[in-house]
Order: C-alpha cells, then structure tokens, then sequence
C-alpha cells in the first residue's frame, strides 16, 4: 500500500505535530529513566557525577532525537530501513573484523561523543527493515517457503554476528524480536511450532543422551550447561551474581531499606550494580512496592504501543510499533528473570534504567519511531 | 469467494453512456478489494496479538510472582552445595582423669583473597607482605593481577595477625572463621594425644581430622555431635604425667640416654595414669615424619607403646612365678646354677660372667638375677606352656591401648619357638616387647593374679580379669622383687615408705647386621608398689645410657634405670594419693629378731 493512498491532507504538519505527539508514552519513558537516575545516584554512594550525570545528559541528548525522529514522516523511514538494516550489518562486519585486528576484540565504534555499538542499533534497524518487508509483500505471499526463509535469513546474519561477539543476550533479543514480527505479520504457525519443536527436540536429545553412549557433548560441557541453568549450584563462582542479588531481593522485603539504604549494592557485593543488575538495588531499597511499580511502568508503555498499533491502519507503522514493543518487552523481561534467577545470566541491561549510553539512545530513537507512526497514522477523513 | 470484476462490462458500459471515465470504476473496485484484503490482515493480526498479548501477560505475572516471592523469603547467605556432606567443625574436648582439658577448641581466623573486589593491588600486596614476613611481596601481586578468583593466603592467622590485616581496609581481602584445635599444655602428654590436621576445606570452615594418638584413635567419636560435646575422659592424670615427664626427660639428660620411656598404670584397672617418651614434641605444631633414617629417632615416635625392646631379666619373674604356679618349686626351692648351661653348640652364662655357685634358692636367683637358674626352670615348664603363659599375660600381640600406634608395637618372637628360645626368653632375651606390655605383664601377675588390659579410658567400673596366677603365687612373687630392691639389684630403688618392689633388666642393643653392641644398652626398671599392697606397676626404660660418676661408664639398670625410677616414685606417690606407710613386718626380720 502506497503512501500516497494516505489522506495527507489529515495528518498534521509543522508543529502542530507535537500536539499529536503519545505524550503519554513520552511521560511513562521519563518516569522510568528518572528511576534510573535515582538509582543510579543510589548506587554511585550518593554522588551525582559518577553515573547518573552522564546518564542524564545521554537521555537529554536521546530525548531531543526521539522528537527528531518523531517529526520525520513514518515513510521516509520506512524507505530508509532498507538501507539502515544493510549499514548496520556492514558496521557489525565492521567490528568483528576491526576485533580480530585490532587490540583486542572491538564491539563499538568510537563516535567521539559515544561509542556506538553496532549491536544495540541492530535491535531497530532489524526491527524497521522486518515491517518495511511485510509491508512490501502481498499479503498472500506471506506464508509461503520462500518468503519465509528470506526474512529468516536476514534475522540469522546479524544475530550469528552478534553470537561470534559473543553477546548472547544481544542475539536473544534479536531473535525474539524478529520471530515476533513475522509471527504478528501472519507467518503460518505451522512454522513456528516447526521451529520451536525441532528446538525442544534437539535440548531433550542433548539431555537425553547424556550418560548413554551416544553421547552427543562431552562431560564438562553437561557441567557448563548445568552451572549456566542453575548458577546456584556454585555460589561463590558463577552463580555469585544471582545469589548476591537474590539476597538483596530478599532483604528488601516489601518496602524496602530507603533510599540510600541497600547495603548488597552499596557495600560491592554485587559487580555490575550500575548496568546490568541494576534492579538488585531497584528492589533492595524500595522493596517490593518499588520493583513491583518500575514493572508497571513497563506493562504501561507497551500497553500504550500496542494501542497506538492497533488503531494504526497503515501496515508498516503498526508492525514497526509492534516489534519496538516486543523487543522492549523482551529488553526487561529477560533483565529481571535473569535477576531474580528466573533465567540464566545472559547480560542484558534493564532497559532506559542501566547505565549505559548505546542501548539509551537507540531505545529513545525506537520510541521516536514508534511517536512518528502515531503522529504520521492514517486518519479518517 | 466470488470476486467482484475490476471492470464489470454493465457498470463500465453504463458510464461510458453516461460519459464518465471508466477508469474510476476500476480504481474504485481495486480499493474496495485492497479493504477487504486489509480487513483480512487485520482480523488475522488481531487474534496473534492475542495470543502474544497473553505471553506478554504471563511473562509479566511470573515476574511479578517472582519478585513478591523473593520480597516475602528470608535473605540467605550463600552455602556451598557443591560439596555434598557438610562439613561438621565441632571436635569433642579431652579431658584427664579429673577433668582438666588436654585438648580444646580455638576460633581463629582464615585468609583468603578475591584478587578482582581488590582496590589497591600492589598496596594491599606490600602490606600483607609486611604482616606475614614469609609471604613474598612479588610473589602475591602476581597473583592477585592473575586470572584466580579466589586465592588462599593462610590458613590460620591470629587476632592480632587479623587486626592488622583488617586494618588494611581493602574490601578485595576477606576472613573465613576456622576452628583450631589447641593443647593447652603444649607437649604434655603428646605422644598420647597424637594431634590433628586439616582436613576438607571451604572459606566457612574446616575439618579437623586426627592423625596421631587418641585424637585418631577416637576421630569419629570425637566428630560425632551426637555426643553432644561431652569431652573424651581420659585415665591420665596431668599432675602425674607432668611429674613423669619431667623426670624422665631430667634422667635421660642425666644420663646421656638416646631416649626414655615410663608407663605408670593402675595395677588393678589397667588405667594407665601416666604414660611418657622422650623426646617428645608440641602437638600444637606436629613435626613432621622424618623421610630418612630410622622412624624411632623421631619425636613423634612413642617408645612406651611402638618400640619393642628386648627387657631383659625384668622377664624372670615370669618364670619363677610359672613354676610356682605349676608347683615346680617354691621360694625356698634350690635351683641349680652351675656353669656353664651348655645347650648344643650355646652355653649359657651369667651376667658379667659372675659365678652364683652351685645352687641358688628360687628366691635368690630373682634377687641375685641368674640366668643360669632362670633357663632351668624354663627348661622344666617347657615350652608350650611357656607360649601359653606368656600369651596369657599378653606377650604374644599388640596391646589393645586406645591408640592407632598400638597395633604398630607387635612383640617380636623367635620364628622358631626351640627350647634354645624358651631358655633365652626366660631371663628376657630373644623376645621384644614395648614397656607397655611389661607393664600390663607385672600388673596382671602381681596384682593378686588376674589379667589387666592397658587402657587410656577412665575405667567406670573395675572388670575382674582372667586368672593368670593363684594369690599366693602373686604374692610370693611380689616379696621376692620386694628383696631385689632391699637386697639385691636394685637397691637405689627403695623409696622410704613406698616398699618398692622390682625387678632390673639390662639387655644389649641388637645390631641392625645381626649380633649385639658390647656398650650400647637397654635399660629397665619393672616395679611394683607398695608390695605389700599393689596399687601402681611403673616401667621405665633408658635408651642407651651411661652412668659416669665411677671410673668405668656403667650402663647397667641398676646404675641407671633404678634410680631414675625411684626418683620418679618418689614425686608421683603423693601425687597419687598414697602415704608413706612401715611396712607389715617381713619375715626375714622377724628371723632376725629371734636370732639376736
């Protein structure tokens, strides 16, 4: 479907578009990042300069390109995913060779200002170039073999790139959110069930052989696996991360030890309080109450995208709001099971809350996005 | 589906007459079917989002499950399940006799290192270095800048040791608890409690496991909490055991000894009151064995229970109480002493050569200690009924003393037991046993008759033994090692008060070729005490002694194992309990009183 079916002449133009902005969707973003400052605040042993300033200034900086990327009209961006999704691959080609060079392995490219990773933009720009080809492709065509293993393909690269990184969390994301793009696109559900029993299969065979003389990973790979699914049977190594944080979980109780009160975090118990664990002291100081509300704040904003999605009647704005959702729900759902010992430990940050300057911006220009298909959706004459 | 034609040839005819473009007809059918089709996606969109509507809501419900679960559960430290056992820490106390501790329980403090929680490195390095000056400052850096997690740097520090590493600050450094097992009285009485070490090992504790001693001897009743803490009650007493050693080590000095032994036991019980080796060793800091040489120069070597010895005429008593038992003679029995015993291609002869004359009461030939009469009254018992003495008296095997080394102090006996070997084994040569089994011996035989099993555990009740010999027999026995003191060879034994009996034995060191040194000895002094009332047996062994004050280096008992014997009764007898008493008048002074 052709933009130039839309009513133009209906969707505002100029600034009358900040009107049209989901300012609610923008309010819930700064609520969850302000979290993010207190904690960070927090954490840093009550000094502003260490992580929250910085932090700050990023989501400053990320705000002012949400609003940029919201007041760009949804088809110029989706005649520009083609050529995203090709650059970003080209910049993670980039990288991996660059780290096998260089110094050391390399996942960033220095911007001066930041250092980008290519990964992070990956989340987007896969996400962008997915609905721009569901929307490319007639509708009838979308189940067919063919049209399936395209997009698949295009989802394997960048994610084994990502898996040579290694990143693992990286690559479940990625995966996540592109199965759920062509899940939402109408992709026949045989081949999900297709996908995901071949993968039950081949775990259960894997687990079934072991001890039989078919035997198919060697004994210290079972014990890695082992240690990798239940960290707890080693405490003080791999699983040291997950027992500190449930401690502090724990000690939190309902309401938690105050503001400035969590002593698991503080006290450097817990390596990477300030990125990826950083909902331990989220918990520990504010309790149940605390954690329990920052999940809500989460349910909502992907409550007010998939609202925005649903009354969008243009195809490539709602499968693009859909899929920002997605990976934003998958962002801080694998964060939290992995805290609280739900999920192994993947390294995935919590999202617009941990301290760090890629996954900040590139989430904040997601929403940017996901502002410009609401501002620029269809609209009844 | 029926489709509606693009341009359906009525409609397009229609306008065409009405002369409008046909075109908007089609255009207007393609979007029409365009809606339809997007309805379609639509409907079918929808009812995924569903179904990722409710994964999306149950991944939102098990988390929040999670989180409240993890907010209402108790926080917990972390455990060590890898290991499967846990490991139990509390070791049971041992006491002596009247309570008092011989080995406790000490928290100390271990070291460990997490290199990567380290702030300052080198600092924390050269401070450490500068608290423990066996570390190597070099050495620990390159360890903490390595890839190691965990890194151990003492096992066992003190708290002054542990102030001063706290006061470090570095939060990298970490102190894990550690039992200690401690000998308050440092090497008293070590050779009987043995010692530990450390066993398995975590940062939260560690197993203390026995190696030597008592400590082995009763490790799983000590580690057993089922005990409920109550301390090991040993037959020790520390006051004895402190006057024995003392002594001991006061008379090997003395006499220029290798080594010494005493055991000192209750002649009814077995209780051994005091048991004692020098050289001896701190059990709060074991030595360790030595990898060369001979295991009996060690410390850790206890001569009263694994050495075995060759007693020498100590044996005698044997016997000439056999034959009295057997009714083959009496005290007053004359016994034929001339030279020389010739025995196939063996002669027998006398200790120094000295010549007793003819004949010898019974009585006198413990007193003046003929081999001679010894080996004829061993050739009238004969030699089963030797073997069977002997074997009932607890010569033939290891004492059953509650100690791992027990086993290790088996008796050594002629391969072939010949009437050669009974004759040689009568005066106490050709068999080797530790002073512990002396003692039980002189015990069993001189206590009224009745067998005594050596034992290290506080007797509750008094167990009546087998019968070895008839009372008479004891006693008779106990008035002839009475006149070896008074009269015959061990007279700097006698102990005003105590009427202490005994009996000397000096026997040549084997050579480890074959053969014997001519001036290297084992000395012995058996006794028994008060005779007329046994209560204690005492055996003290010398290891190559000498006696310097005459002209000639002595090295017989007599000059050597005697006195430090009597020296040893006299400091331990009121230690014991008992009072200076005359004795019962003796027969030989009621003839005398007659005669005058």
């Amino acid at each position: 479907m052709s933009y130039l079916e839309y009513r133009l002449q209906t969707v505002p133009t100029g600034l009358r578009k900040v009107l049209h902005l989901n300012w609610p969707l923008i309010l819930l973003i700064c609520a969850i990042a302000s979290v993010g400052f207190l904690m960070l605040y927090s954490v840093a042993g009550g000094s502003l300069s260490v992580w929250a300033e910085p932090q700050m200034k990023r989501f400053a900086m990320g705000m002012f390109l949400l609003f940029v990327v919201a007041m760009v009209p949804i088809w110029f961006w989706r005649n520009m995913s083609t050529v995203g999704y090709v650059l970003t691959l080209l910049l993670l080609v980039y990288v991996e060779f660059a780290g096998a060079t260089g110094m050391g392995a390399q996942r960033w490219i220095d911007l001066g200002f930041m250092r980008l990773q290519p990964s992070e933009l990956m989340k987007i720009t896969m996400v962008m170039f997915l609905a721009a080809y569901y929307d490319w492709l007639p509708i009838e065509k979308t189940s067919r073999p063919v049209w399936v293993l395209v997009p698949v393909i295009l989802i394997m690269l960048p994610v084994l790139l990502v898996l040579r990184q290694p990143d693992l969390g990286t690559s479940i994301l990625l995966m996540a959110g592109g199965g759920t793009i062509m899940f939402i696109a109408g992709v026949h559900w045989a081949y999900f069930a297709t996908v995901i029993g071949t993968a039950v299969a081949a775990v259960v065979a894997v687990f079934q052989s072991r001890g039989q003389d078919w035997q198919l990973l060697k004994d210290y790979q079972y014990r890695r696996i082992d240690t990798f699914l239940d960290p707890s049977q080693d405490p003080l190594g791999a699983g040291y991360h997950i027992t500190q944080a449930k401690i502090a979980l724990g000690s939190g109780g309902w309401s938690g030890r105050g503001f400035m009160q969590g002593t698991q975090s503080r006290l450097n118990f817990l390596p990477e309080k300030h990125t990826d664990f950083i909902f331990t002291t989220l918990a520990e100081e504010f309790g149940f109450i605390g954690a329990f509300s920052l999940l809500i704040l989460y349910a909502l904003v992907i409550f007010f995208c998939v609202v925005s999605a649903l009354s969008n009647k243009d195809r490539f704005a709602s499968l693009l709001t859909f899929g920002i959702a997605a990976t934003f729900f998958f962002f801080f759902a694998v964060n939290m099971a992995m805290v609280m010992g739900l999920a192994p430990v993947v390294g995935v940050p919590l999202p617009l809350v941990s301290y760090g300057g890629s996954a900040m911006l590139v989430l904040l220009i997601a929403f940017g996005l996901v502002q410009s298909a609401h501002v620029h959706r269809p609209r009844q004459a | 589906m029926t489709r509606v034609p693009l341009r359906p040839l009525a409609r397009i005819i229609g306008a065409r007459a009405a002369g409008e473009n046909p075109d908007l007809i089609e255009r207007e059918n393609i979007r029409q079917r365009h809606e339809v089709m997007r309805d379609k996606a639509r409907q079918m969109a929808e009812g995924r989002l569903l179904v990722l509507g409710a994964l999306f809501i149950c991944g939102f419900v098990l988390i929040g499950a999670r989180m409240s679960l993890l907010a209402v559960s108790e926080p917990q430290e972390p455990r060590t399940i890898a290991s499967s056992t846990t490991i139990t820490a509390q070791r049971a106390d041992i006491v002596d006799r009247n309570g008092r501790v011989l080995a406790t329980n000490f928290d100390t403090h271990s070291l460990y290192v997490h290199p990567q929680d380290l702030i300052d490195r080198e600092g924390t390095a050269k401070q450490l270095a500068a608290i423990f000056p066996d570390l190597d400052e070099a050495e620990l850096l390159k360890d903490f800048s390595g890839k190691r997690k965990f890194l151990w740097i003492k096992r066992r520090i003190s708290p002054e040791q542990q102030q001063a590493v706290h006061d470090i600050g570095d939060p990298g450094v970490l102190f894990g608890p550690r039992e200690m097992r401690l000998y308050p009285n440092g090497p008293l009485a070590a050779h009987i409690l043995g010692g530990v070490q450390f066993g398995r090992e975590d940062v939260a504790t560690a197993e203390i496991l026995g190696v030597a001693g008592v400590e082995k001897f009763f490790d799983d009743y000590l580690r057993d909490p089922a005990h409920g803490g109550a301390p090991l009650e040993l037959s020790i007493d520390l006051s004895v055991q402190a006057a024995v050693e003392r002594v001991l080590y006061g008379g090997m000095r003395l006499l220029n000894a290798k080594g010494a032994a005493a055991v000192l036991m209750d002649a009814h019980t077995g209780e051994v009151v005091s048991l004692a080796s020098v050289p001896d060793f701190d059990p709060n800091n074991r030595p360790r064995p030595l990898t060369e040489g001979d295991q009996a120069d060690s410390p850790l070597f206890n001569r009263a229970v694994q050495g075995v010895y060759e007693l020498g005429s100590a044996f005698k008593i044997f016997t000439v109480a056999q034959g009295m038992e057997l009714g083959l003679l009496n005290p007053e029995t004359p016994i034929n002493t001339s030279r020389p015993l010739k025995w196939g291609k063996f002669e027998i002869g006398e200790f120094q050569n000295k010549n007793y004359g003819p004949t010898l009461t019974a009585s006198k030939v413990i007193e003046k200690s003929s081999n001679v009469g010894t080996a004829r009254i061993a050739l009238d018992i004969g030699i089963k009924r030797q073997k069977e003495f002997l074997g009932a008296l607890g010569f033939l095997e290891p004492t059953s003393i509650e100690m791992v080394e027990a086993p290790t102090g088996k008796p050594l006996l002629p391969p072939n037991w010949s009437e050669l070997s009974a004759m040689t084994i009568s005066y106490g040569h050709g068999i080797s046993t530790s002073p512990l089994h002396l003692a039980a011996g002189y015990a069993s035989l001189l206590n009224g008759g009745t067998r005594v099993n050596p034992t290290l555990l506080k007797q509750k009740t008094r167990i009546q033994g087998e019968r070895i010999v008839r009372p008479e027999v004891s006693a008779a026995a106990r008035t002839m090692l009475r006149k070896v003191v008074t009269q015959g060879t061990a007279s700097f034994g006698d102990v005003q008060g105590y009427a202490v009996g005994g009996k000397t034995g000096t026997a040549d060191k084997p050579r480890p070729q074959g053969g014997y040194y001519k001036d290297r000895t084992i000395t012995t002094f058996a006794t028994v005490f008060p005779t007329h009332d046994p209560k204690y047996v005492l055996v003290v062994t010398l290891d190559e002694p000498i006696e310097t004050s005459g002209t000639k280096p002595r090295r017989t008992a007599g000059w050597t194992a005697v006195p430090v014997a009597a020296e040893l009764i006299q400091r331990v007898a009121p230690l014991l309990g008992l009072r200076p008493e005359v004795e019962p008048g003796v027969l030989e002074s009621v003839t005398l009183a007659s005669s005058n």
